[in-house]
């Protein structure tokens, strides 16, 4: 196992690496650049865009700027963002524990959510539950989320309001009332929305897929064999179903988490939320090369990590699938 | 779990929810003296330091705390703001040849940490920002300076070692040197996160894509101001989600609508329009060049025309064939001026008469210019100027992609040209592709393209504005790395003296006739044609009080005298 893991990680090294280049190289296919901010200012002379792109390093042939870049990142330097001229990591830092918030809070709804509602409309397969339940997570996973979202806002925070108070019975966005005190209530109260919205976009996914294992568990002979044995029911569906079926959900799982570091695009810009996926968006607009890599390449790795967790977590799950 | 498991959760999540709809949501205090100000910008200052920044809202954002030696008032005119009074030739603050300029702060002047402002704030400012390492974006006039002298703490002597024209313009952002850092490490600074000012604010916060806080500056020179005690920017992902939020009252001020945004909002209870004319104004800027050559210079150009829009009377004929008045009243709800020259509005204003629209002249232009109607209605040339017989009247007309006014805008435009017998045909480009540099190959700077739509906006000194683009010095071309704004690749005698003129000129009212001069050659000769003068608009609050627009500034210029009923 040990080696195997190893195996793994060195894999992972060139991967990145190439992984980095063609990031770098699409990134600079982009028309405009950081210097297009500075290009209509009929203030800026042509000596002054000259000098700005020298010490941002910009006038140098883009192979240079790529191994500059590159050498920088092997001392851990990540450079600074290119706009605010602040380091990288400190821009990273001051939205990612908002990002991890969000996105962690409506992880543990999604799978609060999802995985008892799976098995139960597997246990209770074609029940009226079933149906219901398998009509309702089609659908969750069928609503392009950015209209789901918009209708949220509309429904609860712009038609509905607090009969006791007369503000709007949801927070349109934000994570806390400006000019507030720390406040718990008020914070869950702006969580509802982007939770509730990524939770039900989520949940429709882990369902099925749940359901789905979980019915193809049940039918086991080992399952019978615990009825047959007199195990009582829960035991059974907890303990010999779900950690056998747990298995293609773990998956699942994996490949999202590393959205608790690059948030949710949609979500995030939608409810105004200070996360890592407006910063995506925002430096992509203004094309802050610095801080674009820093953000693909971090979700680049961790998405490689958490696939080689997966794949420890099978072993650990199934005792018959093993690594040499 | 058994169904009434799930019951239970339902219900109990039901009623978790119930709860936290029911928690009271804080109210803030609403006296004439003090109250929370609430903000929306939809775009997140980059830095707060006025010698880096680029974006509109990092200026929106540090008018609050940031001053310089003079304002902009709505007028157009300068006003003092730290200096006692704005220099000119009659009070002895403009030497005779106009290089010296002398400035007297007001009296007791102090920034936010209660450290004394003197003339070497002024000093450490330029000093600042012509520091090679500095990565200042924009030195110009400030390279032009030879020294700032310090004959007394409240007494700034600049002296210029040409005479720059747009000199009271300078300095509209003093940086203090105990608060800020090496010039070399400019970039760096903590002040660009954390600026200390002198104006009515300090800042207090600033939540990374959240919000910005702002609370009175104790030190603030006028007593008893300002009178709200914070003033709180929200930084919106959009301009959408701002608009809902001051239709519910959750912010006060909502910064830069567009026109088409003004019927949803008008109707808002407790909302209000603040809308005027700014001095952006939407072109069609011509290429008087042959569209094949790469970056020609102006000889080159006078020797290969544009084979339609080299003849004048081409030109005079696309404007007399466009109702402008319809574009402003069909897409821009009436909001919109009619466009006439680059300076419509401001000190320097030049006013001149609009264009009438006039579809019958335009086709008779077009029949003395050699363009014949041909078989489907688009004119072919028949003894035209440049172009060779049986060209077809046909020109590309381009603007930025994503953009529905402009759109909008283009397919009036195509059916108004069609009725005098020209075609338009659209090839839109992302901004970032119009508007590129020289080096990165953009048609614009080099040249290759028939027609461009879109706006720009001269400064409250309009110099640079009007020697860019329409100095004949400023075509782009490889000889000068493609410096300059002349797309138009306009060449006028005429034109280039007065900019020289107004360049060189101490005198006002002297550069005020230059300018004007060049306006009256820019309508005669169309280089661009205007077609509209964008409004500047904005929404607040029916509880704000104290609100004045002025289209020369930032929102929150006169933010000391804000206040909440």
């Amino acid at each position: 196992m040990g080696a195997y893991v190893l195996r793994r990680l060195v894999q992972a090294v060139p991967l990145l690496w190439l992984i980095s280049l063609v990031v770098f190289l699409l990134l600079h296919v982009i028309p405009g650049g950081p210097m297009a901010a500075y290009e209509n200012n009929p203030d800026m002379t042509a000596e002054d865009l000259h000098r700005l792109e020298h010490d941002l390093g910009l006038d140098a042939p883009l192979h240079v700027q790529y191994v500059r870049w590159l050498a920088a990142l092997v001392h851990g330097d990540w450079g600074y963002s290119l706009a605010s001229k602040r380091p990288v990591l400190v821009e990273i830092g001051d939205r990612l524990p908002n990002t991890v918030y969000l996105m962690g809070v409506a992880t543990l709804v999604t799978l609060l959510l999802a995985i008892p509602i799976g098995i139960f409309s597997a246990v209770r397969q074609y029940s009226t539950l079933d149906h219901v339940v398998t009509t309702v997570a089609f659908m969750g996973h069928s609503i392009p989320i950015f209209w789901f979202g918009l209708i949220l806002i509309i429904v609860f925070h712009v038609m509905l309001r607090n009969p006791l108070s007369g503000a709007p019975l949801f927070p349109g966005g934000g994570m806390y009332t400006l000019g507030m005190p720390f406040s718990l209530l008020d914070r869950l109260h702006h969580l509802v929305l982007p939770v509730g919205m990524l939770a039900v976009a989520n949940a429709a996914t882990y369902t099925r897929y749940t359901r789905a294992s979980m019915l193809e568990v049940i039918g086991q002979d080992y399952i019978r064999t615990a009825r047959a044995k007199g195990t009582p029911e829960p035991l059974v569906i907890w303990k010999h179903g779900l950690k056998n079926a747990a298995t293609p959900v773990v998956t699942i799982l994996a490949l999202d988490l590393p959205a608790l570091f690059a948030g949710a695009v949609f979500t995030e810009t939608m409810f105004s939320w200070p996360g890592m996926g407006r910063l995506f968006i925002e430096s992509a607009f203004r094309v802050d090369y610095a801080l674009l890599m820093a953000i693909i390449m971090v979700t680049a790795a961790l998405t490689v990590a958490f696939n080689l967790l997966a794949d420890v977590t099978y072993a650990v799950l199934d005792p018959r699938i093993r690594y040499g | 779990m058994n169904t009434a498991g799930v019951r239970r959760t339902l219900v109990a999540i039901g009623l978790a929810a119930a709860l936290l709809a029911s928690w009271p949501v804080p109210a803030f205090p609403q006296a004439k003296r003090g109250g929370v100000l609430t903000f929306a910008l939809y775009q997140e200052p980059e830095t707060l330091n006025p010698y880096i920044a680029t974006q509109t809202a990092s200026f929106e954002v540090n008018v609050f705390t940031i001053e310089g030696l003079l304002g902009v008032g709505p007028d157009g005119e300068y006003f003092p703001l730290l200096a006692k009074e704005v220099p000119s030739r009659q009070n002895g603050g403009v030497s005779g040849d106009g290089k010296t300029i002398t400035y007297h702060f007001k009296d007791g002047l102090k920034w936010s940490d209660g450290q004394p402002v003197t003339c070497d704030d002024v000093r450490f400012t330029w000093q600042a920002i012509v520091d090679p390492k500095s990565g200042a974006s924009g030195t110009t006039g400030y390279r032009d300076i030879e020294t700032v002298d310090c004959p007394s703490p409240s007494t700034v002597v600049v002296r210029y070692k040409t005479f720059y024209a747009p000199f009271l313009s300078r300095f509209d952002a003093i940086m203090p040197r105990h608060a800020a850092g090496d010039p070399a490490e400019m970039p760096r600074w903590a002040y660009n996160r954390k600026p200390v000012g002198t104006g009515p604010f300090t800042m207090l916060e600033w939540v990374s894509g959240d919000h910005i806080t702002f609370i009175p500056n104790r030190y603030y020179r006028e007593a008893g101001k300002p009178y709200l005690s914070a003033v709180i920017i929200r930084i919106t992902p959009s301009r959408e989600v701002g608009k809902q939020l001051i239709k519910t009252g959750e912010i006060d001020v909502l910064w830069d609508l567009v026109e088409s945004d003004v019927p949803e909002l008008q109707p808002a209870a407790g909302v209000k329009i603040s809308s005027a004319p700014s001095s952006f104004a939407e072109r069609l800027v011509l290429n008087l060049a042959d569209p094949t050559l790469d970056g020609p210079p102006l000889d080159q150009v006078e020797k290969n025309p544009h084979p339609i829009l080299g003849d004048p009377r081409v030109r005079e004929a696309i404007e007399l064939g466009i109702n402008k008045q319809e574009i402003i009243d069909k897409l821009l709800f009436g909001l919109a001026t009619i466009g006439t020259n680059e300076l419509h509005i401001g000190w320097a204003r030049c006013a001149t008469k609009p264009s009438e629209y006039d579809p019958a002249r335009a086709r008779q232009l077009l029949e003395q210019a050699g363009w014949k109607p041909g078989s489907d209605g688009i004119r072919v040339a028949q003894g035209a100027r440049y172009a060779k017989d049986g060209t077809r009247l046909r020109l590309k007309l381009q603007t930025t992609t994503g953009n529905k006014l402009r759109e909008q805008a283009e397919q009036l435009l195509i059916d108004y040209m069609k009725q005098i017998g020209l075609e338009f045909y659209i090839e839109n480009v992302p901004s970032p592709v119009l508007f590129g540099s020289w080096a990165s190959g953009a048609f614009r700077k080099h040249g290759h393209f028939d027609v461009v739509l879109y706006t720009t906006n001269p400064d409250v000194d309009p110099q640079s504005q009007v020697e860019g683009y329409f100095a004949s010095w400023s075509i782009p071309t490889a000889a000068n790395s493609g410096a300059g704004f002349n797309y138009a690749r306009w060449g006028n005698k005429t034109a280039d003296e007065n900019i020289n003129l107004a360049k060189n000129s101490p005198d006002i009212n002297a550069r005020k006739k230059a300018y004007c001069a060049v306006m009256g050659e820019i309508v005669k000769d169309r280089p661009h044609i205007y077609l509209y003068d964008r409004s500047s608009i904005h929404a607040y609050r029916d509880r704000m009080q104290g609100w004045v627009t002025n289209v020369w500034d930032r929102l929150g210029w006169n933010a000391e005298d804000w206040s909440l009923r």
